[in-house]
């Protein structure tokens, strides 16, 4: 197994978690290497539209996989091969990254919270995903705070990069997930702020203030942006607006990954 | 008539139906238990020669000594979360994970949910 998992998580919503999880495995297959993207938020699922997948492009899903009604060969989505249009995303042509959606069907998220979930199955895929697409890199997008999902997750995670905004409320959940990472014994565990206000950008106080809340290192910082608010995840900003503020502060994280042991 | 492959895969199954770890339980493991599970949840089956290989190829200060990943693989089978087949220098392990519980919600709240959501696509929602 020598494919690494990158899990992307927030302890809360609306921090730009599945923005950066998207935009930096775009950046990663840019770079050449083999990525795939999971869904892992099964109750909400989200990231597919940063990929321009609807329902009707939308084949087999992580669902289906955990239903035992398709191989995850089937579920891997080849977004280098369909971009989707848009100008960002066009950049991926013939790059070789994959999605792995949940479903977006209102049955198939119900019966998921009705059933429960096989974590011997959501497993399996995660590392099958690994193998049989000769991935590099295997992001995962979890779901915001800590449910079992997330911790499995975290538990077999070469690297965590957790999101926060510049929020008290955000700052303490963060503490109990670096807490919770530390204990599953997380190789390579990060922060990086989004959301910040001009105030914050290059302070390095600020970063240092934070590396010292927390214990871990502040790999990037990322400003509040308008810009990326009209983007309303129609596109992949970083590829659209390669030179954008916000872009730039996003791929400072991109040799963090491509060096972690 | 199913094959040695199907009766390992049947008999494997059935086992992990007794059990499991939670990823909240691996958190609270002793560093030992620990290791041996985070390199089980990446390789999900592996047997008891190639774990000794694993084990040596790491750096000292991450090794196991052959006693204590013994009894360490005795431990963790002990508990279900590991299951073994075989014995000894022939035995495979493979890691088993707790299923997640679905909702305790009584099942007509589920079936009149069902009913609600026949046929309506998610921007209908």
């Amino acid at each position: 197994m020598t494919g690494k998992i990158v899990s992307i998580h927030s302890f809360r919503g609306g921090t730009g978690k599945s923005n950066a999880a998207s935009n930096l495995a775009a950046q990663v297959a840019l770079t050449g290497r083999r990525v795939g993207v999971v869904d892992t938020d099964i109750q909400s699922p989200g990231i597919h539209v940063l990929f321009g997948l609807d329902e009707q492009k939308m084949g087999k899903t992580l669902n289906d996989f955990l239903h035992g009604k398709a191989a995850i060969r089937e579920v891997g989505y080849p977004v280098g091969q369909n971009t989707g249009g848009g100008e960002g995303r066009d950049k991926l042509a013939g790059k070789e990254l994959y999605l792995f959606p949940s479903s977006i069907k209102g049955r198939e998220i119900s019966q998921i919270l009705k059933d429960g979930v096989d974590f011997n199955r959501l497993n399996e895929g995660l590392q099958t995903a690994i193998s049989e697409f000769n991935l590099d890199y295997l992001f995962i997008d979890t779901h915001p705070g800590l449910n079992e999902e997330t911790l499995l997750s975290i538990a077999t995670s070469d690297i965590l990069i957790i999101i926060l905004r510049p929020d008290n409320q955000d700052f303490q959940g963060t503490s109990v997930t670096v807490d919770i990472a530390r204990s599953l014994d997380v190789p390579n565990l990060f922060l990086a702020v989004n959301k910040a206000l001009p105030k914050h950008m290059n302070r390095p106080e600020f970063n240092k203030e934070i590396e010292r809340l927390f214990n871990a290192a502040v790999i990037s910082v990322m400003p509040l942006s308008f810009d990326m608010a009209e983007n309303a995840s129609q596109d992949l900003f970083s590829l659209r607006f390669p030179d954008h503020e916000w872009s730039k502060a996003l791929k400072d994280i991109v040799p963090y990954i491509l060096n972690a042991k | 008539m199913p094959g040695l492959f199907d009766r390992l895969d049947k008999e494997i199954k059935d086992k992990q139906r007794e059990g499991g770890i939670t990823p909240l339980d691996l958190a609270a493991l002793p560093p030992s238990l620990r290791k041996i599970m985070r390199l089980m949840l990446r390789e999900l089956s592996m047997s008891y020669p190639r774990m000794c290989e694993v084990m040596d190829a790491m750096p000292e200060a991450d090794r196991l000594p052959r006693a204590e990943l013994d009894s360490v693989l005795s431990e963790l089978t002990d508990q279900f979360w590991l299951i073994r087949i075989g014995e000894k220098e022939k035995a495979i392990y493979k890691v088993n994970l707790r299923r997640k519980e679905g909702s305790k919600l009584a099942a007509g709240i589920w079936s009149a949910l069902d009913n609600k959501l026949k046929g309506k696509s998610p921007g209908s929602l």
